[in-house]
C-alpha cells in the first residue's frame, strides 16, 4: 500500500471539505435546547404531519393571525430530520488544526487524542471523522480508517462536497486495503455525485 | 570468646579474691552476651531498616478523575452547573485572580485555573473570561495565559483505589517542595536535622529538663530522623523499648541513607488528616487536601499551617479547630521568622491572613459507587488489583458529574411519586446516561440510594427487557426494503401458537384488545405485541437474533417465540450499548468509562479509543428512528413531553413486562443517550409500566441537562415521501391523512391517492409555496 498517496489524497479531499465549513457557530444544523426549553426557535422549521382535525374547519383570511397552536398538541411535533450534519464549531476546529500539526510530524497517537475532543464537541460533523480515518490511516490501522470513514458519510447528508471527499477517501483506504471492487464502487459513488 | 576462660583452680582454694574475679567474670560474660545479642537485634533493626527503605517505600493508590470540563464558545452548561463543576474541581468563590478561584457578575464568570498536565499534554495556568447566556458558554476569551479558544479545567478528582491500610498521598520530590517549608520544618522540629546523627542526645536532655520543669510533657526531643522511624516502622506505644529500638534504628537509617532521602521519605509520610477511613499522609496530598493546590503553589502562611499540624493533625485540624489551628499556625510563623526563613515582616504579615483552606476536602470518598464500580471492572481487564492499590496510577473517566446529578436526582425524586406503602418501599431504579456518539459513559445510577455502594443494578440486574426488543425485530424486517416499509399493513390479530410438544402460545397486546390491519409505523410506536410477533415470525427468529448480536448482545438469546417480547435478559448498561447502535444510524460505539491511564509520573499507560463498527444499513435505521421518534410524539413515550419542551425532539422506546416486573425506557436525543430501569429486587410485580415507571425518571434526568434536540441526518437511498399511510398511496401535503415519512429509495408506494383535505387547507398550501 502506499500510505503516502492516500495521506495525500485525504489531505486534498478534506481540504476541500474543511474550506467550506470552517466558518460556522456552534450547533450547525441541530437544534440546542436549554433547560425548560427554548423560546427563540431560529432552526428551521421541522416537516410536519397534517392529521385531520375536526375543530380545524376556520375559514382562511388574510387577516388573521397565523394560528396559534397549543404547545401540548402533537400536532406541533413530528419526527425531525436534518439534510446534512453539523458544522464545526471554531474550538473544534481549532484541535482538528492542532492534529494536523501532529499527524505532519507523524505523531498519529497525539492527532487522534485531539480529534477524539474535536469529536466530542462536534459528534454529528463528518470532517471530524474524516480527520479521524486520515490518523487512523497514518497510524497504520486502515480497519479503523475505513469505519471512521463510514461514519462520516453517514453525516454529510447532502452535502456534495464532503459525500465526494468521503467517498474519495473511501476509495483509497480500500484500495490500500486489497478491496479493489469495493474501491472502485466506492469511487463510482464519487463520479455520480 | 567463652573458649578463652582460664583452667578451673581447685574447689577448695576459693577466697574472697577469687569470688570478686568470679563476679567480674560473670559480668563480663554477661556483657559479652548482651553485646552479642545487641549485635544480632542490630542485624535484624537493620535489616529491618533498608529492606523497608530500600524496596517501594509507597504504596500510593491510583486517583479516579471524572472528565474535565471543556470550555468554549458554544459549550452547553447552565450557569448553576458551572459552578458546581468549579466548586466540585476544588475552586472557591474569589477574586478571579489567585489561581483556584472563581468570580461571578451576573451572567459573567471570571475563572482563575490552576493549570493541570493531561496525559496528551499540559494545560497551562489561565484567566479566563465567559459569559453563561441560554444554557450556553459565550464570549469566551482567556485574560492571562496561552490564548485559545478552548480550555480544558481540571478535572475532579472523584475517586481513588486503595491499598487495605487506607492511605493516601501524593508522593513530592524534595527539589518540589518549597524551601521554605523544609527550612520552617527544621526551625519547628529539628533544628540540627543536618548536623545529627540520627538522635541528637542534647535535645532529649534539653527536652528532658523542660518536661520535668513544667512537670508534664511540654517539649519533644524527636529528630525528624526519629519522627520518621516512629512512624515508619513502629507502633504508636510510648514505652523505654520502643524508644530505644526508634533510637537505635534513627542511627541504623542515618547511617545508610543521605538526610535528603531520609527528609524526602518524612515529607511523604507524615501524616497529617484523615477523611474518612482515608488517611492523609504526605504535604503533597496534604496541600491539596486542605487548599486545593499543589504544593508548588502554596503560600507562606499555608506551608506555616502545614508545619504546625505535623504534631497533632487532629488537634490542630483546621477544618474543626480553626482558631486553634490558626495559633498554631502563627506560632509557626514566627519560629521561621526568628530561625531567619523569612523576614519579621512576612511573618507579620502571613499571620493576617486568613487560614486559606480550600471549600470542602476536594472530593469526598464514595461519592460516585456505582460509576467507580463499574470503572474498576474496565480497569481489571487490563490491570492488577495490587497495582492499582500502589503505582499511584491516574485514571481519566468519562463521568460528566453535571449529568451524573440530573441522573441520581431523577431517580431518588421519582421513585417515592410512583407508588406508595410497600411497593415504594420496594421499588428500585438504575439509570445509564451515555454520550449517543463516542459510546462514553456520563453517568451511572445504581439505585435509589445512588451513595449506597451495593447491589450495581445497572450493572448487574439483569431483567427482560420486554418491548425493548421490539425496535430491533421491525429493522430487521425494514431492512428487507421490498418486504416491508414504514407504512406495511401488519395484522393486529390474535393467534395461537402450537408448539410440537403440545404446549400453545397466545400473545396479547398489553390492553387486550386487536384492532386488524395497522400500518407497521403506528404497530411499533405504540408498542403493539401481535404485529411485532407476527412479523418476527416472518423475517424469522434467527433472523432477529443475528440484528440483536450485532448490536451487542453477547448473552445466548432464547430461541422461543416469547423473545420477540422481550424474554430477554439485559442489565440497564448492556441494554444501553444495544441502543448505541440505534441511535448513532447503525454504528456501534463500545460503551467506555475510561479514556486513559498514565502512571504517576504522566506517561500514558494505556488509552481507550473511540471505535466505531457499522453494524447495519444506517437507511433501514433511519425509518426505525423515524418511529422512535413518533413514539414521543404520538406513542407510548409521548408522555415525556409532560415535562420536555416540545423543542427537544427525542426518540425512544417503552419496555414493560408482566404484571410490571420490569418497568424500562431506553431513548435519546442529539447528544445523549439514557436507559432508565425500575423494577424490585425481588421481581415482585408492580402497577407499571415502561410509560409510568421508567419513563418519568428518563424524562426527569433529560430536563435538567441543555442539550440538542435528536435530528437524524438523512443517510443516503432514503427519502421522504407524503403518504397516506392508511391507503398506501403518495398524497400530497395539505391532504387529509397525510404524513411525511421516509422510505429506502424505491420502496415508496406508487399510486396516488385523492386528496379530501379541506379547501382552505389547500389554498394555504400553495400559498406557502408561492412566498417561501
Amino acid at each position: 500500500m502506499n500510505k503516502q498517496v492516500i495521506i495525500r489524497s485525504a489531505c486534498l479531499a478534506l481540504f476541500v471539505g474543511l474550506a467550506g465549513g470552517c466558518a460556522t457557530g456552534p450547533g450547525g444544523g441541530s437544534i440546542y435546547v436549554p433547560v425548560g426549553g427554548d423560546d427563540r426557535r431560529s432552526a428551521p422549521e421541522p416537516p410536519r404531519t397534517n392529521i385531520p382535525d375536526e375543530q380545524d374547519e376556520q375559514v382562511w383570511r388574510k387577516s388573521e393571525q397565523p394560528t396559534v397552536t397549543e404547545p401540548d398538541s402533537p400536532s406541533t411535533r413530528a419526527p425531525s430530520y436534518s439534510e446534512s450534519g453539523d458544522q464545526l464549531p471554531a474550538a473544534a476546529l481549532t484541535l482538528v488544526r492542532d492534529a494536523d500539526q501532529r499527524l505532519r510530524q507523524g505523531d498519529s497517537a497525539g492527532a487522534i487524542a485531539r480529534l477524539e475532543r474535536a469529536q466530542r464537541i462536534a459528534p454529528r460533523s463528518s470532517e471530524v471523522y474524516f480527520k479521524l480515518a486520515e490518523a487512523y490511516v497514518a497510524g497504520d490501522n486502515l480497519g479503523a480508517a475505513e469505519q471512521f470513514t463510514l461514519k462520516g458519510l453517514s453525516l454529510a447528508g447532502n452535502d456534495e462536497r464532503m459525500q465526494r471527499s468521503g467517498w474519495l477517501l473511501l476509495a483509497d483506504i480500500r484500495r490500500a486495503r486489497g478491496n479493489v471492487a469495493g474501491a472502485d464502487q466506492a469511487e463510482a459513488r464519487a463520479a455520480a455525485l | 570468646m567463652s573458649k578463652k576462660t582460664p583452667p578451673r583452680k581447685k574447689k577448695t582454694e576459693s577466697s574472697p579474691r577469687r569470688k570478686r574475679s568470679g563476679l567480674w567474670r560473670f559480668l563480663f560474660r554477661a556483657a559479652a552476651l548482651c553485646l552479642v545479642l545487641l549485635a544480632g537485634w542490630m542485624v535484624y533493626l537493620d535489616a529491618v531498616v533498608t529492606s523497608r527503605f530500600e524496596g517501594r517505600r509507597f504504596e500510593v493508590p491510583s486517583r479516579v478523575y471524572a472528565r474535565p470540563l471543556e470550555l468554549y464558545d458554544g459549550a452547553g452548561i447552565s450557569a448553576a452547573a458551572l459552578v458546581r463543576e468549579l466548586e466540585l474541581a476544588g475552586y472557591r468563590s474569589g477574586d478571579g485572580r489567585r489561581p483556584g478561584t472563581w468570580q461571578r457578575n451576573g451572567d459573567r464568570f471570571v475563572i482563575s485555573t490552576r493549570g493541570f498536565s493531561f496525559p496528551d499534554g499540559k494545560e497551562p495556568r489561565r484567566r479566563l473570561s465567559l459569559v453563561v447566556r441560554g444554557d450556553r458558554v459565550d464570549s469566551f476569551s482567556v485574560m492571562e495565559g496561552d490564548s485559545s479558544p478552548i480550555v480544558r479545567l481540571e478535572p475532579a478528582q472523584i475517586g481513588g483505589i486503595y491499598p487495605s491500610h487506607r492511605e493516601d498521598r501524593i508522593l513530592v520530590e524534595l527539589d518540589e517542595v518549597p524551601e521554605s517549608m523544609i527550612a520552617g520544618l527544621m526551625a519547628v522540629e529539628d533544628r540540627q536535622f543536618y548536623e545529627h546523627f540520627g538522635i541528637a542526645p542534647l535535645s532529649i536532655a534539653r527536652a528532658m529538663v523542660a518536661n520535668i520543669k513544667a512537670g508534664r510533657i511540654v517539649q519533644g526531643g524527636s529528630t525528624l530522623t526519629q519522627q520518621l522511624v516512629k512512624n515508619f516502622f513502629l507502633t504508636r506505644e510510648q514505652t523505654l523499648l520502643r524508644k530505644g529500638n526508634e533510637a537505635l534504628m534513627s542511627v541504623l537509617l542515618e547511617l545508610h541513607y543521605d538526610k535528603d532521602d531520609i527528609l524526602e521519605t518524612y515529607l511523604n509520610e507524615v501524616y497529617l488528616g484523615q477523611a474518612g477511613t482515608r488517611s492523609i499522609h504526605g504535604v503533597g496530598l496534604a496541600s491539596q487536601f486542605f487548599f486545593g493546590e499543589s504544593l508548588k503553589d502554596i503560600d507562606v502562611h499555608q506551608i506555616a499551617l502545614l508545619i504546625g499540624m505535623v504534631k497533632g493533625p487532629s488537634y490542630y485540624n483546621p477544618r474543626r479547630h480553626p482558631e486553634r489551628a490558626r495559633a498554631r499556625r502563627n506560632l509557626v510563623l514566627d519560629e521561621m521568622a526568628e530561625a531567619g526563613v523569612i523576614s519579621g515582616q512576612e511573618a507579620r504579615e502571613a499571620s493576617a491572613r486568613p487560614l486559606g483552606l480550600s471549600a470542602k476536602p476536594s472530593y469526598t470518598d464514595n461519592r460516585y459507587p456505582a460509576y467507580i464500580d463499574l470503572v474498576r471492572r474496565h480497569l481489571a481487564r487490563d490491570y492488577r488489583e495490587e497495582d492499582l492499590q500502589s503505582e499511584g496510577l491516574r485514571i481519566f473517566t468519562t463521568l460528566n458529574p453535571e449529568v451524573q446529578q440530573a441522573a441520581e436526582k431523577a431517580a431518588t425524586d421519582t421513585l417515592p411519586r410512583l407508588a406508595s406503602g410497600e411497593v415504594a418501599e420496594a421499588l428500585e431504579a438504575a439509570v445509564v446516561v451515555t454520550a449517543k456518539d463516542t459510546g462514553e459513559v456520563l453517568a451511572l445510577v445504581g439505585g435509589k440510594d445512588p451513595r449506597f455502594a451495593g447491589f450495581n443494578r445497572a450493572v448487574d440486574a439483569r431483567r427482560p427487557i420486554g418491548s425493548l426488543v421490539k425496535p430491533f425485530i421491525y429493522l430487521t424486517a425494514l431492512s428487507q426494503p421490498e418486504r416491508y416499509t414504514l407504512i406495511s399493513p401488519v395484522q393486529d390479530k390474535a393467534f395461537t401458537l402450537e408448539f410440537d410438544d403440545g404446549r400453545r402460545w397466545q400473545p396479547q397486546n398489553y390492553d387486550g384488545k386487536e384492532r386488524g390491519l395497522v400500518p407497521l409505523h403506528e404497530a411499533l410506536s405504540r408498542s403493539y405485541n401481535l404485529p411485532a410477533v407476527r412479523v418476527g415470525l416472518d423475517v424469522g427468529i434467527p433472523a432477529v437474533q443475528e440484528t440483536l448480536r450485532a448490536f451487542g448482545v453477547t448473552t445466548p438469546i432464547s430461541d422461543y417465540p416469547s423473545m420477540l417480547l422481550g424474554s430477554i435478559s439485559l442489565s440497564p448498561v448492556d441494554v444501553a450499548q444495544l441502543y448505541q447502535g440505534l441511535a448513532t444510524s447503525g454504528f456501534n460505539t463500545p460503551l467506555r468509562t475510561i479514556r486513559e491511564v498514565t502512571d504517576a509520573a504522566n506517561e500514558p499507560l494505556s488509552r481507550y479509543s473511540l471505535k466505531v463498527d457499522q453494524v447495519a444499513d444506517p437507511a433501514a435505521v433511519h425509518l426505525v428512528q423515524y418511529v422512535m421518534q413518533e413514539t414521543m410524539q404520538e406513542g407510548t413515550g409521548r408522555s415525556a413531553y409532560y415535562r420536555l419542551p416540545d423543542s427537544l425532539t427525542l426518540a425512544g422506546k417503552t419496555g414493560t413486562t408482566d404484571d410490571g416486573r420490569d418497568s424500562w425506557f431506553a431513548g435519546f436525543s442529539g447528544d445523549l443517550l439514557a436507559v432508565a430501569w425500575v423494577g424490585r429486587d425481588d421481581n415482585g410485580p408492580t402497577a407499571l409500566t415502561g410509560a409510568s415507571g421508567a419513563l418519568p425518571v428518563w424524562s426527569a434526568t433529560m430536563a435538567q441537562i441543555p442539550q440538542h434536540g435528536f435530528s437524524p441526518v438523512m443517510p443516503d437511498g432514503v427519502q421522504y415521501h407524503w403518504v397516506n399511510p392508511g391507503e398506501q398511496a403518495l398524497t400530497g401535503e395539505n391532504c387529509d391523512n397525510a404524513r411525511l415519512i421516509p422510505f429506502i429509495a424505491g420502496s415508496e408506494p406508487e399510486q396516488h391517492t385523492g386528496c379530501n383535505g379541506s379547501l382552505g387547507r389547500q389554498i394555504r398550501g400553495w400559498f406557502e409555496g408561492l412566498f417561501q
